[in-house]
């Protein structure tokens, strides 16, 4: 079923300001005055890899402080097969459709990392979602396509999405477009511009996408291993895309401090040229822009995080900072120390010297917090969402199935958390809101993983302006 | 033509689980056999990329493993026939039993260690 109701021959308005007819909303800005304060939050949780003989299934959690079931899970889509590892997903359409009439923000589209098979969720029913369609990994593989991760409506009502390798689980990936029924339309971009994939943010009225790299779904599928480090078989490049030809412009290497570069994100406004991405095991943030001279981009480290030294360890412990995201207003990044267990914002108002403004720490190796309403708090920050008003931080702490194993293995026993700090944007500080805690440990049929987390009506790691 | 059957003993190591019986034939792999039979073992993938399946030969045709020189009389590449590539292993880890049950099919009476415990021996943490 296609979210368009009306077919619509207008012409993208780039004023947006008479011509708002769409999902989403006109600017960045009227996403902060008129976004409301979000009530609920589907968070991606997973059973893959364990033995509890479940499928992996998206959580509806209620936010609103004024219910009674207030950080509870209401509820459960389970879909119909196990294995499937729910990890990144999104929604059909954002602001950057905000001029196509007809077209709603209604479903959601849910890959599984491990098993290819991608779901469609009519989400119409906000707190009752129900599943609509799946495509069948043999369907994807035919395109020589797996391991399924960013999703992003682009702004005629198709959706993309990045694929980490081909059919086999080896190098190279690419991007799996769908129409706006949910078939799949076929690649996006011709075979062969790129050989890793992960991650990846566009800024339409640039042209411009940009899109990082982790390695093999072979390679980090079954862990981490360091020899794949040795052999080179990790990611460190970033790759600038005409975003109109689908076609790889111009590729920079991080080198050695920009190991496995993963979320990338471009600042909201969509005139901006400056982005974020963080190095995750080289424990970096890069600041990238175009030069105005040369219209080339140039990225360089701007955020160095310290390994450090602890008694049970055997060598000092890498920050991993897994994941990040810019506030809308686009003056904080915000991002998760999973190993060291620490959520910190910078103040980006200068991209190129970003200000240290506040940090948490909890969880992880060395958190200061290990423990909220007396639930043992068993792996560090890790995916992290942002309230539109950027006045509340969410997280939760699973990162990978068989990557949580090898840090945390007590994750798999007791199930992730989802916590919250109260946010100040005004003096830039951050407070952990102890009387908020959901727990994935108490799932009935067995502690669950929970990763992703999106709020119905936009957010900012998902929405993107034309 | 009727392919041949084999018993797999299927084992969970640190888990309250009883050990099974099944019989696989040679033209199905452990997993699809385990399924027909309601038994739940972990997977992801299922083409032998992602390792969620592992499993670790401990008997094959009545030979033990020995361990000694790691040197090993049961050779798992005779005990299993492969639809596809096992990418997901190394060969140190092929060398040290670990089979990809998604895609194994036995060719020989066997018990194999199994659950989500087998495949985090795969990997260990690097820095500890
Ligand atoms: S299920 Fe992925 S390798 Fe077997």
């Amino acid at each position: 079923m296609s979210d368009v109701n009306e077919p619509s021959d207008v012409e993208p308005d780039h004023e947006h300001d008479h011509h708002h007819e769409g999902p989403g909303y006109a600017t960045p800005q009227a996403a902060i005055e008129e976004g409301e304060r979000e009530e609920l939050a589907y968070v991606m949780s997973l059973y893959v890899g364990t033995d509890v003989d479940a499928p992996d299934f998206v959580s509806v959690v209620d936010l609103d402080p004024d219910s009674d079931t207030y950080c509870e899970i209401v509820d459960r889509i389970e879909l119909p097969n196990r294995g499937d590892e729910l990890h990144h997903f999104g929604w059909n359409a954002c602001s950057s459709s905000c001029h196509m009439e007809g077209l709603e923000r209604r479903h959601l589209i849910v890959p599984g990392q491990r098993s290819s098979r991608i779901h469609v969720i009519d989400a119409k029913d906000r707190r009752n979602p129900e599943l609509e369609t799946v495509i069948e990994p043999e369907e994807v593989f035919e395109y020589d396509l797996s391991a399924p991760h960013t999703v992003h409506c682009i702004p005629d009502g198709e959706i993309l999405i990045s694929m980490l390798g081909d059919a086999d689980g080896e190098l190279p990936g690419g991007f799996l477009e769908l129409n706006d029924d949910f078939e799949i339309e076929g690649r996006w971009e011709p075979p062969g511009e790129i050989e890793m994939n992960y991650d990846y943010w566009y800024q339409p009225r640039q042209n411009v996408m940009v899109s990082s790299e982790w390695a093999a779904p072979k390679t980090y599928y079954p862990g981490f291993d360091l020899e794949d480090v040795e052999a080179g078989n990790y990611g460190q490049r970033l790759h600038f895309w005409d975003w109109e030809a689908g076609t790889v412009e111009q590729t920079i290497d991080l080198g050695e401090e920009g190991l496995i570069p993963l979320e990338v994100r471009f600042l909201h406004t969509p005139e901006s040229t400056h982005g974020f991405v963080g190095a995750a095991l080289s424990s970096n943030i890069f600041h990238f822009w175009r030069d105005g001279e040369s219209g080339e981009y140039r990225a360089e480290k701007v955020i160095d995080f310290e390994s450090r030294e602890h008694d049970d360890w055997d060598m000092p412990v890498p920050a991993l900072p897994t994941d990040i995201l810019i506030s809308m207003d686009d003056r904080y990044l915000f991002g998760s120390n999973w190993l060291h267990g620490e959520v910190w914002m910078y103040d980006i108002s200068d991209p190129s010297n970003p200000r240290r403004a506040d940090s948490l720490s909890v969880g992880g190796t060395f958190g200061e917090v290990q423990e909220v309403q007396n639930r043992e708090l068993s792996a560090g920050p890790q995916m992290i969402q942002l309230s539109l008003d950027g006045e509340r931080l969410y997280w939760t702490t699973s990162l990978f199935s068989s990557w949580d194993e090898q840090f945390y293995p007590e994750e798999g026993e007791r199930g992730s958390v989802m916590l919250k700090a109260d946010v100040d944007p005004r003096k830039g500080t951050m407070e952990l809101d102890e009387d908020f805690l959901v727990d994935w440990g108490e799932c009935p049929e067995g502690p669950a993983r929970a990763h992703e987390i999106r709020w119905p009506d936009g957010d900012c790691t998902s929405d993107v302006w034309q | 033509m009727v392919s041949q059957r084999h018993d797999v003993t299927l084992e969970w190591p640190d888990a309250d689980r009883e050990t099974r019986t099944i019989a696989v034939d040679e033209d199905e792999t452990v997993l699809e056999a385990a399924e027909r039979s309601g038994i739940a073992l972990p997977f992801g993938c299922r083409t032998g990329a992602c390792g969620t399946c592992t499993g670790r030969l401990l008997e094959a045709d009545g030979a033990e493993p020995t361990a000694a020189d790691d040197e090993r009389t049961v050779d798992v590449d005779g005990a299993f026939s492969y639809r596809r590539s096992p990418r997901a292993l190394k060969d140190r880890h092929r060398t040290a039993g670990y089979v990809l049950l998604c895609i194994a099919s036995p060719r020989t009476d066997c018990r194999l260690a199994v659950g989500a415990n087998v495949h985090t021996e795969l990997v260990e943490n690097p820095w500890k």
